[in-house]
């Protein structure tokens, strides 16, 4: 007897938003990093799974000053890419994971014991679009809002337009730990406006917009940001010590950002 | 004495860096079945029922094992040493730790194997727990043993290990400053990189296989007849190569479990641990609780050592008992202390079982005493270095359970470390040796407390 | 489902559920060994495998994504009685202990040494970061490593082939 899910092995994207439908007790297969252990060893028991690996989601396209990330596009492709993105991408897990795990799957990582799906801050500053199927059909929206409802969604791909100059801070881990307890993305756009996101704040990628008001006193928007998350203990930080760091990395992100520009 | 100062290389290196080192999970015996263990979801709770004729009625599934498959379901590691046993192979009435083994399967595969665990149905009545030592002497603590929440049955059923060594009560008369600290390493888990596994093969004549990455292989064989009520030889062990253990391996975790299904399914089994079960069940390092207050002269002499430890041994008491006896007898450290008042309980608590890691019982209090030393230069402004070296013990000094050293190496050794840190120590220590006291090395409170020079 | 990928240069048909992780096809079916479930989470490395020349955890690559590549493992460093120039490093500067940790670490650093890598102990650190030891404590793996990106060579005579006739002399 198979112990299974059905699996679902699209070979386009048209074929994988057509199977994905409405999403209903789906899980989606991007890189697999995550989902696997978990629908190995966990109860966790979808009915079907979408494997993306065929599914032609891959690849990065730049059309006057914006790109366009397929999701199904590995995290070692972005590495050479602008802060906060490169700096954000070469703190995540090791090499290997790098070279497996995609974007699409990170913007869909969910915390359980870790705050997982480091580059939902840094696409929040990016003030980048998230492109998604599901019920309903397809939508275009601010990461932000993508992230506060991503239930049921398929991602497409993830576009931006290149930054003025991009920071990011973070709490260093040790070797053994895949994932970082707080990082702050910072952004300052082409028409000089910045933009703040902080990853490990809440339960996914949050936008600081009481620290962006205050962004020009960097200090301020530190204590500000604490404003605009809702901070956890987990496996790798408490509350308190979140409570404790976040405005520090805040204000780094910002001395940061200063220096790049 | 060619090998010493040689450059030998590793025996098995080969092996290791070219594939050829068969561990555990590597033996390869066809329809092997899976193993799976039904483990706690509570830190503590009744038993109400168990069912497990669901998983039994699952194709595939080919045994399942509960306490009443075992013929001596408690067990304990010690015994032998007179140490009676507390834990059950499988839990009974009660469950004292999440994570605690209540039945296990043997099936076609992994996956069903995890299935068959999910179909067996288990009532639990919930139970408060207790998680801390310092709670445990509490009138309204919630009682985690039959034995109440410490262990009783020190030599003279005695409830903890205690050490009376010389005139406590005049040490103290005599300092001029007591320091006291409290210590509290954590719990540590010892995270060998080959989680613990175990098959076991029937053979033809009636005689089991068992291969199984313990740390002491005979100690197991002696466990799982033991649980078995089985001689010795109905039971074969095959062992040596372990991917990892650091202490976390000596405990008996998987091979009576592995053997009972193998019985019952008269097929190989093999269990091999996630690392979820290795993190969650697999017995740590103990966390411990150490307050000490010594007795100190303002020139720097230690006279005295009143110590409490409350050593958490989780659910059961496994290898505790000497755990702490081997804390007792090394909790002055590298020092002699002439004068002490020890008293050391094994307290349960509904956490995991501890066990041996790496100088078991011994490195809590080696960093308690140190910290402690610490502490102690501090209040007084003395150099900690020299500090130790006046405190060190010498020949004709004895240990704090009465044995006199043979070959003290804290003299030599803080020389050589205080060369290699680029330490400066004083004319008067560079010059000490381990000899007996004399002098300026021997005062008073040391005269009465030394073995007989003649004896030397 | 049932497909094909290559395995130390050798063809093999696979027959399992597409989810199934490629270290439990290699260890269950294939009887390729030298991968370890050491925390099928992909938190330890001791799964790692060359696809396609590029490192991955086998346990978290799921078979069906993999189908038709090229998967290399301990047992195809070396033709059979032989070792690679970086097993030898391994051997010399005892970078394996207990062994478990030591199959993996040494894809990781193959494919570290295949891209050109160099003896920085930094950059071996990075390539090989997502790997953990627990008993060598890295310092020795790092020498192995950047001993073989320099290509130093080794006289296991007096090691390995020499140990017989050591232990001879310790013996009598």
């Amino acid at each position: 007897m198979s112990q299974g899910p059905e699996v679902l092995i699209p070979t386009s994207a048209a074929e994988a938003v057509e199977l994905f439908g409405t999403g209903a007790d789906t899980a989606v297969v991007g890189g697999g990093t995550i989902l696997i252990p978990m629908l190995r060893l966990s109860d966790a028991r979808p009915a079907r799974a979408l494997m993306l690996h065929h599914a032609g989601l891959a690849g990065i396209s730049e059309t006057g000053g914006r790109l366009t990330i397929g999701a199904m596009t590995p995290l070692n492709h972005l590495a050479a890419m602008a802060d906060p993105i490169a700096a954000c991408v070469a703190h995540i897990a090791d090499l290997e994971i790098r070279g497996q795990a995609t974007l699409g799957g990170n913007l869909c990582a969910r915390n359980t014991d870790a705050p997982r799906g480091d580059l939902q801050g840094a696409m929040i500053a990016l003030g980048a679009s998230v492109r998604s199927v599901g019920a309903g059909g397809e939508r275009t929206e601010p990461a932000e809002e993508f992230l506060a409802n991503r239930d049921d969604r398929l991602v497409l791909d993830v576009s931006f337009e290149l930054p003025a100059a991009g920071a990011y801070a973070y709490l260093d881990r040790a070797h053994t730990h895949e994932y970082t307890a707080l990082a702050v993305s910072a952004v300052r756009t082409s028409d000089g406006a910045i933009r703040l996101g902080a990853n490990g704040a809440g339960p996914h990628g949050l936008r600081l917009p009481s620290a962006e008001a205050a962004a020009s006193d960097h200090a301020a928007a530190g204590s500000a940001a604490l404003a605009d998350v809702a901070l956890f203990d987990d496996a790798i930080a408490s509350a308190w010590y979140r409570e404790k760091t976040l405005p520090v990395l805040v204000r780094r992100a910002l001395d940061q950002l200063k220096e790049a520009a | 004495m060619k090998a010493v100062g040689a450059r030998l290389p590793r025996y098995d290196a080969h092996e290791h860096v070219s594939a050829g080192t068969r561990y555990v999970d590597d033996v390869r015996i066809p329809g092997t079945l899976w193993a799976k263990a039904l483990r706690s979801p509570h830190d503590h709770a009744e038993i109400v029922s168990i069912d497990t004729s669901a998983a039994e009625a699952m194709e595939g599934v080919h045994a399942v094992v509960t306490y009443k498959d075992v013929h001596k379901n408690v067990h304990g590691h010690i015994e032998g040493l007179g140490v009676p046993g507390d834990e059950p192979l499988f839990a009974e009435t009660h469950v004292r730790y999440k994570g605690q083994p209540v039945a296990a399967v043997a099936a076609d595969n992994e996956a069903l194997a995890i299935r068959a665990t999910e179909a067996i149905q288990v009532t639990y009545k919930e139970l408060p727990s207790l998680l801390d030592v310092r709670k445990a002497f509490d009138g309204d603590a919630p009682q985690v043993h039959h034995w109440g929440n410490w262990y009783p049955h020190f030599e003279g059923e005695m409830d903890r290990r205690q050490i009376r060594k010389g005139d406590i009560d005049q040490a103290f008369e005599q300092a001029d400053v007591i320091v006291q600290g409290v210590y509290r390493p954590a719990a540590i888990e010892h995270i060998p990189m080959e989680t613990q596994v175990c098959q076991v093969v029937p053979e033809a004549g009636g005689r089991f296989v068992v291969y199984s990455a313990t740390q002491a292989m005979y100690f197991s064989m002696g466990v799982v007849a033991a649980h078995l009520n089985w001689p010795l030889n109905k039971l074969k062990f095959v062992g040596g190569t372990t991917g990892g253990g650091f202490g976390g391996k000596v405990d008996s975790a998987t091979e009576t479990i592995t053997t009972l299904l193998a019985i019952k399914s008269h097929r190989p089994v093999r269990w091999r641990w996630t690392r979820m079960e290795e993190f969650l069940c697999s017995s740590t390092r103990a966390p411990w609780h150490m307050e000490i207050a010594d007795a100190v002269t303002k020139d720097g002499w230690i006279l005295g050592r009143k110590m409490l430890t409350l050593h958490d041994a989780g659910a059961f008491a496994r290898f505790s008992p000497y755990g702490v006896t081997k804390h007792a007898f090394h909790h002055t450290g590298a020092y002699t202390i002439p004068n002490l008042e020890f008293n050391g309980y094994v307290v349960y608590t509904n956490r995991v079982p501890t066990t041996a890691m790496r100088g078991f019982g011994v490195t809590s209090v080696s960093f308690a005493t140190e910290t402690h030393i610490e502490r102690i230069a501090q209040t007084i402004g003395m150099d900690p270095v020299e500090l130790r070296m006046k405190n060190a013990t010498r020949l004709g000094d004895t240990s704090p359970n009465g044995i006199p050293y043979v070959d003290p190496s804290t003299v030599p050794v803080i020389q050589a470390i205080s060369d290699a840190a680029g330490v400066e120590l004083s004319a008067h220590s560079r010059t000490m040796t381990s000899a007996m006291r004399s002098g300026e090395d021997l005062p008073e409170h040391l005269v009465a407390q030394m073995g007989n020079p003649e004896d030397h | 489902m049932s497909l094909n990928i290559t395995v130390n240069g050798a063809s093999r048909t696979v027959n399992a559920e597409p989810l199934t992780p490629l270290l439990h096809v290699l260890r269950e079916e294939l009887d390729v060994l030298s991968p370890k479930a050491g925390c099928q989470n992909g938190g330890c490395g001791t799964c790692t495998v060359l696809v396609d020349g590029e490192p991955r955890r086998s346990c978290l690559l799921p078979i069906a994504a993999v189908e038709g590549a090229e998967i290399r493992t301990v047992e195809g460093l070396a033709p059979p009685g032989q070792l690679s120039p970086l097993q030898e490093a391994w051997i010399h500067h005892y970078a394996a202990q207990c062994g478990f940790c030591t199959g993996g670490f040494l894809m990781a650093a193959t494919a570290y040494l295949e891209n050109g890598g160099s003896d920085d102990h930094t950059e071996i650190a990075k390539a090989l970061g997502g790997h953990v030891c627990r008993c060598t404590g890295y310092v020795k793996i790092l020498d192995a490593v950047s001993a073989a990106a320099r290509g130093d060579s080794f006289d296991l005579t007096t090691t390995a082939a020499g140990l017989h006739t050591t232990l001879k002399g310790v013996d009598q």
